[in-house]
C-alpha cells in the first residue's frame, strides 16, 4: 500500500518537473540574459564573501574561494527548499482546492525548481574547474552521492513543511528566520576546525553540515567520514516516516484550510 | 457502473484564526455571532457548517443543475463530490474517473501561453502522447481561440479563459463531470458550443453536475435540479419546479433566506 503509493509519487517527480522547467522558463522570457542572473547573482556572493572571509578570518582569497564558492552553491539549494518548502501549498492553494491533481506534484514542483536553480549555479564550479586550480578526480564522484541524498531528503523536507506550514502560518516566519540564523552558524564560509572543545556542538548538532560537506568534501579531494554517510541515511528514514504521519494526519483536511 | 452517493454528509471548514493569540488587537472573530446551525465554536476554532445532513444518489446519465442563492453550498458540494473536501461525517461512495472543472482559471502559469499550458496540463493529468495531436487540435477547434492560443494566458479574458478550460477539462470525457460556475463567464455562442459538447459526450459523459446561475445554460443541459439553500438541500427533482422554488426563495432578503 504505501509501496503503490511511493512508486507512483516517484512517477509524478518527472511531471513536476515538467512544470518547473515552464516556471522557469516563462520567467527568463522577459528577460533580456535570462539564466545568467541566477549565475551571476551567485559569482557575486560568492565573490563578496570569499574576500570578507579571508579577510576577516585568513587565507588568500584564491585558496578560499573553491571551498566558500562550493559551500554557498549547496547552501543555496539547502535554504531554497527548506524556504520554499514552507510556502509550497500556499502559492498552489487555488489548485488544491480547485483540482483532482494529487498533492505530490506541488511537492515536487518545489523540489525539482529548487534542482533546478541548483544546475544553474553549479555552471560557476565547472567555469572554476576550467580556470582554477580545482581538485578534479574520482573522490569527486562521491559528491554525486551527497547531491542525491540532498535532493531525496529535500522532498520530505518540502512535504513537511508544505503541510506544517499550510496549517500553521507562523511557522513559515519562524523557518526562515532560523535559516538565517543556519547560514551563520553552518561552516559555509569557515572552516569546522576552527571550533574545538564544546563549541563542536554548533557542527555536530547541525543537519545542514552533514548535508553540505556531503558535496563539498568530496569535490575538494576529501571524502568524508562513513559516520556522515550514516548521519544523512538515519535522517532520510526519519524525515520519510515524519512525512508519512504529517501526511497521514493531515492531508484530507489540507483543502479546508490551505 | 458510474454511480455517486452522499449519505448524510455534513461539511464543517475549520477557522483558526479564531485561535491566534496576537500582541496587537486586530479586528477579531471572536465577536463573530456564533451558535447559529451556520457556525459554531469548539476551543480556538470556529466552525463554518457549509453542508447539512445531505443525502444524494446519481445513478448513470443523470445530468444535475445545482442551484442556490450565493453562499448555500453549491461550491461546497461539488467540492465534496470531486473528493477534495472530506466530510466531516457521512458517507461519501462514487465509482468512475471524475473531471473537475471548479477554479475559474486552469491555467497552471499565466505567463506561458496556451499551447504550453495545454501541454503542461496534457502532462500533469497523464494525457495519451500518441492522442495530443488530436487533442490540440479539438482544443483549437473548439476554443476558437485561434493566435491567441500562442500569447500568454495573462491577456486571456475571463470568457476565453473559460472555453479552454473547459475544453482541456472535457476533451478526455471522464465518467463524472463537475463544473462550476466558470462557463458562465464564456459568451451566449460559446454556451452554445458548450451545450453542443456535453450531448456529444453524452453516451461517454454518465453523470454531469453543472452549479451556475445562468438558468438558459441549465435549462440546455440539466433535467434535474438540485437547490440548496444555507448547506441543506431544499429540492431535488425536476429542473423546473427546482427552479421554480428557487425564484420564490430569491424573493426573501438573503438573511432571512437561513
Amino acid at each position: 500500500m504505501i509501496f503503490a503509493q511511493a512508486a507512483k509519487c516517484l512517477g509524478n517527480i518527472g511531471r513536476s518537473f515538467s512544470w518547473a522547467w515552464l516556471d522557469t522558463v516563462c520567467r527568463y522570457r522577459r528577460s533580456k540574459i535570462g539564466p545568467i542572473w541566477e549565475t551571476i547573482n551567485i559569482l557575486f556572493l560568492v565573490g563578496g564573501m570569499t574576500v570578507v572571509s579571508s579577510a576577516v578570518i585568513g587565507g588568500r582569497p584564491a585558496q578560499n574561494l573553491p571551498y566558500i564558492g562550493l559551500g554557498m552553491i549547496t547552501w543555496t539549494a539547502i535554504s531554497a527548499l527548506v524556504n520554499d518548502g514552507t510556502s509550497t501549498f500556499l502559492i498552489n492553494a487555488s489548485y488544491i482546492t480547485g483540482s483532482t491533481m494529487p498533492i505530490d506534484l506541488y511537492i515536487g514542483r518545489t523540489v525539482c525548481k529548487s534542482f533546478i536553480t541548483f544546475c544553474h549555479h553549479i555552471v560557476l564550479y565547472v567555469l572554476a574547474l576550467i580556470f582554477l586550480p580545482v581538485y578534479f578526480g574520482w573522490l569527486s564522484l562521491f559528491s554525486l552521492v551527497g547531491l542525491a541524498l540532498l535532493f531525496i531528503n529535500g522532498y520530505w523536507m518540502v512535504g513537511v513543511l508544505a503541510f506544517l506550514s499550510a496549517r500553521f502560518r507562523d511557522l513559515e516566519m519562524i523557518v526562515r528566520n532560523l535559516m538565517q540564523v543556519a547560514f551563520f552558524v553552518t561552516p559555509i564560509f569557515w572552516s569546522h576546525t576552527l571550533l574545538v572543545g564544546a563549541r563542536r556542538a554548533i557542527v555536530d548538532w547541525n543537519p545542514f553540515f552533514y548535508f553540505l560537506e556531503l558535496v563539498r568534501r568530496p569535490l575538494l579531494g576529501e571524502l568524508p567520514p562513513f559516520y556522515f554517510y550514516i548521519v544523512v541515511l538515519s535522517m532520510t528514514a526519519l524525515g520519510y516516516a515524519l512525512l508519512y504521519l504529517v501526511y497521514r494526519r493531515l492531508r484530507p483536511y489540507l483543502p479546508l484550510f490551505v | 457502473m458510474t454511480h455517486v452517493r452522499l449519505a448524510h454528509v455534513e461539511v464543517k471548514i475549520p477557522i483558526y484564526e479564531g485561535a491566534a493569540r496576537r500582541f496587537i488587537r486586530l479586528p477579531s472573530l471572536s465577536r463573530a455571532r456564533v451558535g447559529s446551525a451556520d457556525v459554531t465554536r469548539s476551543p480556538g476554532v470556529l466552525w463554518v457548517h457549509a453542508l447539512h445532513d445531505l443525502t444524494l444518489s446519481l445513478a448513470e446519465g443523470e445530468r444535475v443543475a445545482v442551484i442556490g442563492p450565493n453562499g448555500a453550498g453549491k461550491t461546497t458540494l461539488l467540492r465534496v463530490l470531486a473528493g477534495i473536501y472530506p466530510c466531516s461525517s457521512g458517507i461519501r461512495e462514487l465509482s468512475g474517473s471524475v473531471g473537475a472543472l471548479l477554479a475559474a482559471n486552469m491555467a497552471l502559469n499565466s505567463d506561458a501561453t496556451g499551447y504550453e499550458n495545454i501541454r503542461l496540463v496534457s502532462t500533469l493529468e497523464g494525457w495519451p502522447k500518441d492522442r495530443l495531436k488530436d487533442y490540440i487540435a479539438d482544443i483549437e477547434e473548439f476554443t476558437e481561440l485561434g493566435e491567441y492560443l500562442g500569447l500568454p494566458l495573462r491577456v486571456y479574458s475571463a470568457g476565453m479563459a473559460a472555453r479552454l478550460s473547459f475544453a482541456m477539462a472535457t476533451i478526455r470525457a471522464p465518467d463524472i463531470l463537475l463544473i462550476d460556475e466558470n462557463i458562465g463567464a464564456g459568451d451566449a455562442q460559446f454556451q452554445e458550443k458548450a451545450r453542443r459538447r456535453v450531448d456529444q459526450f453524452l453516451g461517454r459523459v454518465k453523470i454531469i453536475v453543472i452549479a451556475s446561475h445562468s438558468t438558459e445554460l441549465l435549462r440546455s443541459i440539466c433535467r434535474k435540479g438540485l437547490l440548496l439553500d444555507g448547506g441543506k438541500m431544499e429540492f431535488f427533482g425536476a429542473l423546473d419546479q427546482a427552479l421554480a422554488l428557487y425564484a420564490r426563495i430569491g424573493q426573501r432578503p438573503v438573511a432571512a433566506a437561513r
